[in-house]
């Protein structure tokens, strides 16, 4: 049952990550730099509890924050470039949050020991989880309380004027602008939404390794990151979530029974899943399929 | 600074340089593709070591010549490449990068996996050609090996060039990058066209997985990620589509990824490449050459 | 009819008849599992530690199995998972382990992943508000210093850097006392290798060798010119590289090509085995490297044999894990663990208590020692690269 409730906890955590990059993506901004912002997150908050002995949601808050300003000042020059450029700027940021952390060493003492982030090394001990006794489902709970929160915001923002606004940016920047959308404006507060969502999984990523090294923090979480919602659909939030349960419920711990060949077949299914469906798992006809499935019966406008 | 900082200055730089060959193949591959397609295959890097493996495979029982081996590899990079289109590019509709993106990010784990697989993941010795010669110019010693890599890879460049502007398949090339729908309507056909493109930079990346084993003296699975990482980034500063602009670019970043290293070391300088790429992106965010046939 | 559904019940009858009677007589296993890394660069260490978990495992059923505490006899089942070398990977894993019957798993390779495991085990037994796994995890190769400090519920069967290169440079100050200076290199962005540099400077300067500097790099770095060009301006007596094979053979072909050549070559303990000398055995030849695991003695040899008919080969990572079965075998055997389903969690405190008190263990080379703190420590020795093979340089006496 552990192993569920863990594997439910990396789900949510993952789902966060990719929602940071959904954000930034319905403004057509393909941003490897989600990584980055959760590495931000994750060191930030692991710093309060652990050395200043902050409480957790202080500290998660905080990090969130600090992740956000950082995604809001890489925003605007983020304006400047487009398409493959963006893509290449946002991969040498996140690199550079990685090596800035590579050479980052802040140390405490403890008693004997000394504690905090220590360069190569990585930041190890962070464990307010089980200092504080929380159980496996306690903390999968609470992920999963700011997973909701989060997809509950998200959602209802598609929903509302702010969601078609940002989905015009990414469709046609130019008619955007000549319906009197603030450009800038939009496309920087996505990134700043981002940033804080990542920066909120980080935090809690931190704590349920307990140990963060800038390794962790590289290319391939960035991949990842925009790996989810590209692969669930940019439709809906669920599309996130679905592509996350397939990612790491699916190819990650679902094949496992195939041994070597678990490997082999993760690079190959996400081949098959792009040319199979292009558009995501959870695509606009399927969404379309699916609401009418639910509100059957009821007289429904064209969506 | 004195006068040994100053050679050991400059021979960081041509020793950066040489190397840097390696890099402006990649990027040259990263742009030809973008040029025409307006597509990123990120899995070219990873295609190109591939490739370089794949040679060692192939000649494995036979005690080769360096130059078989290479021409192994680039005609495994040529097949690769295809293979690469129509897993990745080709059944998914054009008008639609972002899937593209992620069936290449697939590829790359791909043949990563493949190459971890047959190899164990364990370094293998790569052949090269003048390993044993130094040229010794004064205080400054240049590798043989490199000097070759490099004329190689300029080599390369030129034929490249001499195709695209000279010949049959380079003009159509050209007009499907320009004018797809206007190519289309003079007969040349879209998909055939990519393929070949795909199948050329395919060959070229096996040329440079074969010069980057041979530059190094092994090939290990742990450099796909950083060369692909490199290889974008000389892309977007050499200007996205242009080819001299990817060579100029490549050759740059190798030299200044020495200098940088030696100025500040080893822990400070990709975070100097990175400050170089965002300096491009600020002050000049086309590229060294802007190239005419880019669309952004 | 009715004849019919008596013959048929005449059959379950005899069927049940049948079952029942070999039951008692059935074979009982005990599974355990180990955990690596099997894919990436460092699927060779997870190939080697499964190859050696199943060889012991042979050697031990083939000897009768192990004994449980109800006096049966049971045969060792090898499980291995693969964990990316990635920290929520391990941490997955362990908590998929520790969701069966398991008392023990044997892993991890990558050190990142036993920090983040480590973590998240109970920190001190008995500790009612840490709300840690309490589950026992042995290590063969994650090789970090002082990893097994974090939880009493983490053990490790790994050498001792320290213990190692303080014997070495001892050692090499008696047999070469007239080499007085020495240049280091380290890989900067690997934990292990750049632990291990600092245990080899600190020792280097405790006999009395000047350090003239040393050459950094990263680990997929792929050109050493200006590191080997401070290297051979310094000149130093001798040269230790921290290193794995990938860069350090790189850095020894630099070498070799601007005409460094030290008296004396000292190497990292995880490039002793055969993947240094397939990349640069040429260049490698007399680099002198400590080690816990060769094949000298005849149970060692034998290890070697068995764990490469499992498709594996033995090193000294991969002995570890060797050992570590037979380690099992004797706790299991003196705890009394009964390994049925109604006894997990006891199992687990009786494995936890019996591997905490070990003073000793039986390892390839000898008795291995057991510390406070949960860590090995093992006899070694010295080899060096000789002919494109690893030979025995010296072995200090225990």
């Amino acid at each position: 049952m552990d192993f569920y409730i863990g594997l439910a906890q990396i789900i949510g955590v993952h789902t966060l990550l990719g929602l940071s990059a959904y954000c930034v993506l319905l403004t057509g901004q393909v941003s490897l730099a989600q990584a980055g912002f959760f590495a931000i997150g994750a060191y930030v908050a692991g710093m309060l509890t652990v050395l200043a002995q902050w409480p957790l949601i202080p500290a998660l808050v905080a990090a969130a924050i600090v992740a956000g300003a950082m995604a809001c000042a890489v925003g605007f020059p983020a304006l400047r470039v487009k398409g493959l450029m963006l893509v290449v700027a946002t991969i040498a940021f996140g690199e550079a949050v990685r090596l800035f952390f590579f050479n980052f060493t802040y140390q405490l003492e403890r008693g004997e020991l000394r504690i905090g982030p220590h360069g190569g090394e990585g930041f190890r001990q962070i464990r307010y989880f089980p200092e504080h006794g929380w159980s496996t489902l306690d903390v999968m709970l609470f992920i999963w309380a700011v997973v909701v929160m989060v997809m509950a915001l998200l959602w209802w923002m598609d929903r509302s004027r702010a969601g078609a606004v940002l989905r015009a940016v990414g469709d046609d920047e130019l008619a955007a602008q000549s319906t009197g959308i603030n450009i800038t404006a939009v496309k920087v507060s996505a990134m700043t939404i981002g940033g804080v969502i990542a920066g909120l999984g980080g935090g809690l990523f931190a704590h349920y390794t307990t140990h963060i090294e800038h390794v962790q923090f590289g290319v391939v979480l960035a991949t990842f990151a925009i790996a989810y919602p590209i692969l669930g659909g940019l439709s809906s939030v669920f599309g996130t979530l679905m592509a996350v349960v397939f990612i790491q419920g699916f190819l990650i711990e679902g094949l496992r029974f195939m041994g070597d060949w678990r490997n082999l077949l993760f690079g190959g299914l996400i081949v098959l899943a792009m040319n199979m469906r292009p558009h995501g798992l959870l695509d606009a006809g399927t969404l379309l399929a699916v609401r009418r499935l639910i509100f059957r019966g009821k007289e429904r406008a064209n969506a | 600074m004195d006068l040994l900082d100053l050679i050991d200055t400059v021979q960081s730089v041509a020793d950066g340089v040489l190397f840097g060959a390696t890099y402006a193949l990649l990027g040259i591959g990263f742009t030809l593709i973008f040029g025409v397609m307006y597509k990123i295959n990120l899995a070219y890097a990873a295609a190109s070591i591939g490739a370089a493996y794949a040679s060692l495979l192939i000649l494995a029982g036979v005690k080769a010549q360096p130059i078989l081996v290479f021409l192994a590899a680039a005609g495994c990079g040529g097949i690769i490449g295809w293979l690469i289109y129509l897993v990745g590019f080709r059944f998914i509709p054009l008008a639609n990068p972002l899937a593209t993106l992620m069936s290449t990010v697939g590829l790359l784990l791909l043949i990563d996996e493949i190459i971890v697989h047959t190899t164990a993941g364990v370094p293998l010795n790569y052949p090269a050609l003048f390993a044993d010669v130094i040229i010794r110019a004064g205080p400054f010693n240049l590798r043989g090996d490199l000097l070759f890599v490099f004329a190689l890879g300029c080599l390369c460049m030129v034929v490249l060039l001499l195709m695209l502007y000279r010949t049959q398949l380079g003009l159509a090339t050209r007009a499907v990058s320009q004018q797809p729908v206007a190519a289309q309507l003079c007969g040349i056909s879209i998909t055939a066209v990519n393929a070949l493109t795909f199948i050329v930079t395919g060959f070229l990346g096996g040329i440079a997985g074969a010069m980057i084993g041979a530059a190094i003296g092994m090939l290990s699975p742990l450099l796909s990620l950083p060369l692909t990482v490199k290889g974008l980034i000389v892309t977007v500063i050499g200007g996205l589509g242009s080819i001299p602009g990817a060579i100029i670019a490549g050759l740059v970043v190798g030299g200044l990824e020495n200098v940088f290293q030696f100025f500040r070391g080893v822990s400070e300088r990709d975070l100097y490449v990175m400050l170089l790429l965002f300096a491009f992106l600020v002050f000049r965010p086309r590229g060294l050459f802007a190239s005419p046939h880019v669309g952004d | 009819m009715l004849k019919g559904y008596a013959a048929l019940a005449a059959l379950g009858a005899i069927a049940a008849f049948g079952l029942a009677a070999p039951a008692s007589a059935q074979e009982r296993t005990v599974k355990i599992t180990g955990f690596g890394a099997k894919s990436g660069v460092v699927r060779v260490f997870g190939i080697n530690s499964e190859a050696a978990l199943k060889a012991a495992a042979e050697q031990i059923n083939n000897a009768g199995g192990v004994t449980l505490g109800d006096g049966s006899k049971a045969k060792f089942v090898i499980e291995f998972l693969d964990d990316r070398c990635n920290a929520e990977e391990g941490i997955s894993v362990v908590r998929r382990i520790a969701s069966t019957d398991a008392f023990v798993a044997v892993g991890p390779t990558c050190s990142n992943v036993a920090e983040s495991l480590f973590g998240i085990l109970q920190k001190k037994v008995g500790d009612t508000s840490d709300s840690g796994l309490q589950f026992p995890i042995i290590a063969d190769v994650a090789a970090k210093g002082g990893l097994a400090k974090i939880s009493e519920w983490a053990f490790r069967n790994v050498p001792s850097e320290f213990e190692m290169y303080k014997s070495l440079f001892a050692w090499l100050k008696t047999q070469h006392p007239q080499l007085k200076t020495i240049y280091g290199g380290v890989e900067k962005d690997f934990a292990h290798s750049n632990a291990t540099f600092g245990v080899m400077k600190a020792q280097a300067e405790a006999n009395g060798l000047q350090i003239l500097g040393q050459g950094e790099w990263l680990l997929a770095d792929t050109t050493f010119s200006t590191q080997v060009r401070e290297m051979r301006r310094a000149n130093a007596d001798i040269v230790a590289i921290s290193a794995h094979p990938f860069t350090t053979c790189g850095v020894l072909k630099e070498m070799d090509r601007q005409g460094v050549k030290p008296k004396l070559l000292i190497g990292l303990t995880s490039s002793s085995s055969i993947e240094t000398l397939q990349g640069c055995a040429k260049q490698a030849e007399g680099i002198i490297i400590p080690t816990s695991f060769a094949p000298v003695t005849p149970e060692a040899t034998k290890a070697a044999e068995q764990v490469a008919k499992f498709g594996g080969s033995a090193d000294l990572h991969s002995a570890a894990a060797y050992e570590i079965m037979f380690i099992l075998k004797d706790v299991i055997e003196q705890q009394k663990i009964m390994a049925k389903p109604d006894t997990v969690a006891a199992d687990r405190d009786k494995m936890r208590q019996g591997l905490a008190a070990l003073k000793e263990t039986n390892g390839l080379l000898g008795k291995v020692g057991r510390t406070a703190d949960r860590e090995a420590i093992k006899p070694f020795l010295y080899v060096h690269a000789k002919d494109g093979s690893w030979q025995v340089l010296y072995k200090p006496a225990s």
